[in-house]
Order: structure tokens, then C-alpha cells, then sequence
């Protein structure tokens, strides 16, 4: 019994370190070392970004790079869940900068503000709201990207679906598919039955996108809830359901800066990033990353020294 | 309100006991999935380890195995079976092929392990002995080296079960019920206390499964302190033996 216990005891023991390593090489933050080393007087700043998703990580990355560019230590800080996690971690100082979008953060912080399709009007409510918190919120880009319902082109021609609308009359006997936190958004489940009189017979929580396409192309679940951006739309033949009574807002990809590093050097650097940035490019960018899984940073590289930003 | 104090709140609001997404469907649905796994891995692992505890052969190849088994992160193994059974094992609810997968793939090595020890570490004298007395080797495995190693086995199951049950709340992610339900859901929605209830009831069921199977390691211990041999002879003793 004694050989037993050694042999049992070893064996804990190689598991525990192959874990650990596993565990150690796992981890998401990469410090990257700064790029001008000409400055040791610049601050060290983290960029978040919540539950990453291509978009999220290629601008996150797009701010980091313009920063060490500049000669900053830039920490990135990928994957923080959803705003419930990623917004402390924010005011509480965890992370200085995220790339964050106008009406959702809206939304979030004031259930019942009047988010709507104007960007400047989502941009005017928010600042206050962020200002509170000791957030600054910087230029809005012209990159949309809306939460969007779609559906399966078999399913859309069967049903004669092409808006919202449309699901009302065959929603009770369809499975809607969207994040954990969709029952109790007013962008999701909550805004659908309001706006729209639409109440699916029952929900699916996936926790990503890809899982959304997924079970949407399983036939698990009838209509799923993506982003607009999202490339696999467009490569599955999905239909993208038109919101024709306008329950999206403006979704804006915009910097939010903690105020204590927020000097007009930082803000110059990432409007400058925002200010080349529309819809289609990032779209375009999202599929290099998504479907033919290219290196978000390699990505927003190239963008940038396109785009003369480094 | 405190954190604990929203989890009580969750606990005990009487909304939260009935429909689909009350504790106890969610409770059932953990244990059910946790039972299923646990077996299909007994069944799998079982004759594995007795095997090769028995010939006294591939001995490295059950620790290798059993040991990297250990080392593979469950998260990983789902996010790859998901869309694997989507695509080919199409069977049940949404979710619910992937994770017991992973958790048959997560109970496999400690059982085959401890099942493969406890066989192999039995005395040999005492197998000697069973040799002597005309046993088959079909006949020790099943009455002398199997009894024998049921302490160690159950130690295994023990193990693994405990993991099953704190894994289970994984299934989560890809749509399947269970309590990690509530926690996955209570961490995307913001609702600290509905994450926590869920938390607490996890943890709950997980000290329950360890007592449970504690109690049955001690029931089916042997009771002598003693020598394995004694113990042998104890067995020898009964009627219907065949001598």
C-alpha cells in the first residue's frame, strides 16, 4: 500500500505541474515592452475590452499599438465578460481605455434613457453619465455595429421573413439563440416584446457568437442574435432581420478613457483611430480575422500603416 | 444588500422553486448528467484497470494515459466537442451530448487509475494463495484482486465524481441546463446574488456526492486490520465456494 500512495502521490504531482504550466501559458494579458523607448515618463496603460469577439480585440488592439507606437507601456487585458465585469474594472482602475459602443453603454448605465439611431444624441447622454464615474468619452467613429437578429435563409423564405415585424405571427413557435445576459436586455428579449409584440417560444443561451452560428445552422435554434459586422452572415447565407421599428440604437465604436490618463496626447492618438474607422472596413477586417483566422494584432497593424497611423 | 444576503434572497423566493428554470429542474437536470457521466466512465474505465491491474502488464501506459486524461482542461475539450456533435451526434437538448462527453472524458482517469493501483498493489502472496487453492484467473480477478481493490476503487470514483459534479456547471456555456444555469446567467446578467446561489448549490451538492461516496469507501472496506491474507481466508471461509 505504501508503493500505493508514493505511485498515487507522484502522479498527483505531474498532473499538478503539467496544470500549472498549462495554466501559466495560458493567461490572456501580454505585456508588450514599449516601442519608443525615447520616454520613460509616460504611464503605463491596460486596454480591456469586454467578451472578446474579432471586432472588439482588432480595435482594442488598434489602440494599444498607436499608444506603444507613441511610446507608452501598453498592457492588453482581453475577454472580461460582459459589461457587469468589464465596467468596474474600468472605474476601479483595472483598465485605463475601452473601446466601447454608444447606445449599449447608454443603455446599460440608464435603462431608460432615450438611446436612439443619432450617434450625437447617444454621445450627448452618455458623456454625463460616464463624467460621473471619472470617464471621459472620446470622438465617436463612424463604425456601426448593431445587435441584429437573423435567421436561416431556408427559414426566411419558408416563413417569408425579412423584418423584425415579420416574426410576430410565428415567433411563439421559434427558439431565439443570443448571449445569457439577452432575456433581461432591452435590446433583446425585453425590446422585441415591447417594440415588436415579439415573444419567442423559448430561448437558447450561447455564450459567443460563433456558437450562435453555429446552433443557428444546427437548426438548434430559429433566429439568433448577432452583430451586424458579424462576417459569418454574409459566408452562411444568413438573413439579416431589418429592425424596421427601430429598436437598435446608434452603436458607435467609441473610446472610453479613465480621466486620470486621459491627456490630449492619448485622446489625439485614438480619435485619430476612430476617425479612419467606418463600418465596412471593420467588417472587412473582422473576416481576415474570423474566417481566415488571421492575427488580430497582424491585422490591426496592416490597417494602421495602411492608414498612416504608424 | 450584501451579496450573500441577494444569494438568500434567490434561494428562498418560491418563483425560484418551479418551471424550467427553477432549482430543483436544475438540480435534477446536474444530477441526472452527473450520474450518466459517472457511469458510462465506469463502464469504460472499470474493465480497462482491472485488466491491466490484473496481467501486471501496460501498467506505464495506464498512468500515462490516466495522467494526461488529468491534464486536459475540460473548457478545451467542450469548445471542441460542441460543434462536433452538432454536426455528427445530434441527439437530446442543445448542449447536452457535448457535456457529458467532457465530463466522461474528465471521470475516465481517475477511476481507470485507482481501479488499475488498487488491482495491481493487491498481495501477491495472497493471489499465490487463491493460485493454490484452484482459482481461475478469471475466478481471482473477480473474487479475490476486484474485492480486494474496492476501497481504492471506490477512492476513485469518490474523486471523480466530485470533479463531475463541480464540472457539470461548465454545459453552461453551450446552452445546457444544470446549475451552472445560474451561475453563467447570473454572471452575464449582472445578478450577483442568482450567480452566488448558484455558486453555493454547486459546492453543496459537491460535499453531499464527497459524503456520500465516503460512506460507501467505509462500508465496503474490509474490517479487519490485519493482512490482506487474512482477509482472503475470511472470503475462502464462505460457503458456495466450490471446496
Amino acid at each position: 500500500m505504501r508503493i500505493f500512495r508514493r505511485s498515487v502521490l507522484g502522479a498527483t504531482l505531474v498532473a499538478f505541474v503539467v496544470l500549472a504550466t498549462a495554466c501559466a501559458s495560458g493567461g490572456d494579458n501580454n505585456t508588450k515592452g514599449a516601442a519608443g523607448s525615447s520616454s520613460g515618463t509616460k504611464p503605463s496603460l491596460t486596454v480591456g475590452v469586454s467578451a472578446a469577439f474579432p471586432e472588439n480585440q482588432i480595435v482594442a488592439e488598434m489602440y494599444a499599438q498607436v499608444l506603444e507606437n507613441a511610446g507608452y507601456k501598453v498592457t492588453t487585458q482581453e475577454d472580461i465578460q460582459s459589461r457587469e465585469v468589464s465596467d468596474p474594472a474600468l472605474d476601479s482602475g483595472k483598465i485605463d481605455i475601452k473601446p466601447e459602443y454608444l447606445a449599449s453603454e447608454l443603455l446599460f448605465l440608464d435603462p431608460n434613457a432615450k438611446a436612439s439611431g443619432d450617434p450625437q444624441n447617444n454621445a450627448d447622454l452618455l458623456k454625463p453619465l460616464l463624467a460621473q464615474k471619472g470617464l471621459d468619452l472620446l470622438t465617436p467613429s463612424a463604425a456601426q455595429d448593431q445587435n441584429a437578429f437573423v435567421t436561416t435563409s431556408d427559414l426566411a423564405s419558408k416563413d417569408n421573413l425579412s423584418t423584425v415585424s415579420d416574426l410576430a405571427s410565428v415567433a411563439s413557435g421559434l427558439t431565439l439563440g443570443g448571449p445569457p445576459e439577452c432575456p433581461k436586455r432591452p435590446y433583446c428579449a425585453i425590446g422585441l416584446k415591447k417594440t415588436y409584440g415579439v415573444t419567442f417560444g423559448d430561448f437558447k443561451a450561447l455564450s459567443s457568437g460563433t456558437l450562435v452560428a453555429q446552433a443557428l445552422q444546427s437548426g438548434d435554434i430559429d433566429v439568433g442574435l448577432l452583430f451586424s459586422t458579424d462576417p459569418t452572415i454574409s459566408a452562411d447565407n444568413f438573413v439579416l432581420l431589418q429592425d424596421d421599428k427601430g429598436l437598435q440604437s446608434a452603436e458607435n465604436i467609441t473610446p472610453v478613457v479613465r480621466h486620470d490618463v486621459d491627456t490630449s496626447e492619448v485622446a489625439d492618438l485614438l480619435n485619430g483611430v476612430s476617425a479612419t474607422l467606418t463600418t465596412d472596413n471593420i467588417t472587412g477586417l473582422i473576416a481576415k480575422v474570423a474566417l481566415q483566422h488571421q492575427d488580430p494584432a497582424a491585422v490591426a497593424k496592416l490597417f494602421l500603416q495602411d492608414n498612416g497611423l504608424l | 444588500m450584501g451579496v450573500l444576503a441577494k444569494a438568500f434572497d434567490f434561494m428562498t423566493s418560491a418563483a425560484n422553486y418551479h418551471g424550467q428554470g427553477g432549482i430543483p429542474t436544475r438540480l435534477w437536470e446536474h444530477v441526472q448528467m452527473s450520474l450518466l457521466s459517472l457511469g458510462i466512465a465506469t463502464i469504460i474505465a472499470l474493465p480497462v484497470g482491472l485488466l491491466v491491474g490484473h496481467r501486471r502488464r501496460g501498467g506505464f501506459f495506464a498512468i500515462t494515459v490516466g495522467n494526461l486524461g488529468r491534464a486536459l482542461p475540460s473548457f478545451g475539450i467542450l469548445a471542441i466537442v460542441f460543434p462536433l456533435t452538432l454536426r455528427y451526434l445530434h441527439v437530446g437538448s442543445l448542449g447536452f451530448v457535448a457535456t457529458l462527453i467532457t465530463l466522461i472524458l474528465l471521470a475516465i482517469p481517475p477511476i481507470m487509475l485507482n481501479t488499475f493501483v488498487g488491482t495491481r498493489e493487491v498481495d501477491r502472496d495472497t493471489i499465490e494463495a487463491a493460485r493454490g487453492m484452484g482459482l481461475s484467473g478469471t475466478q481471482i480477478l473477480m473474487r479475490v484482486e476486484l474485492p480486494l481493490a474496492a476501497p481504492l476503487i471506490v477512492a476513485g470514483l469518490r474523486t471523480a465524481a466530485t470533479a463531475v459534479v463541480a464540472t457539470a456547471t461548465l454545459g453552461a456555456l453551450v446552452s445546457w441546463g444544470g446549475l451552472g444555469r445560474f451561475i453563467v446567467d447570473g454572471l452575464a446578467q449582472g445578478d450577483k446574488g442568482q450567480l452566488v446561489a448558484g455558486a453555493v448549490l454547486v459546492a453543496s451538492l459537491a460535499v453531499v456526492t464527497e459524503a456520500m461516496f465516503a460512506l460507501l469507501q467505509r462500508a465496503i472496506s474490509p474490517r479487519t486490520t490485519g493482512s490482506p491474507r487474512r482477509h482472503i481466508r475470511k472470503l475462502i471461509r464462505r460457503p458456495g465456494w466450490g471446496m
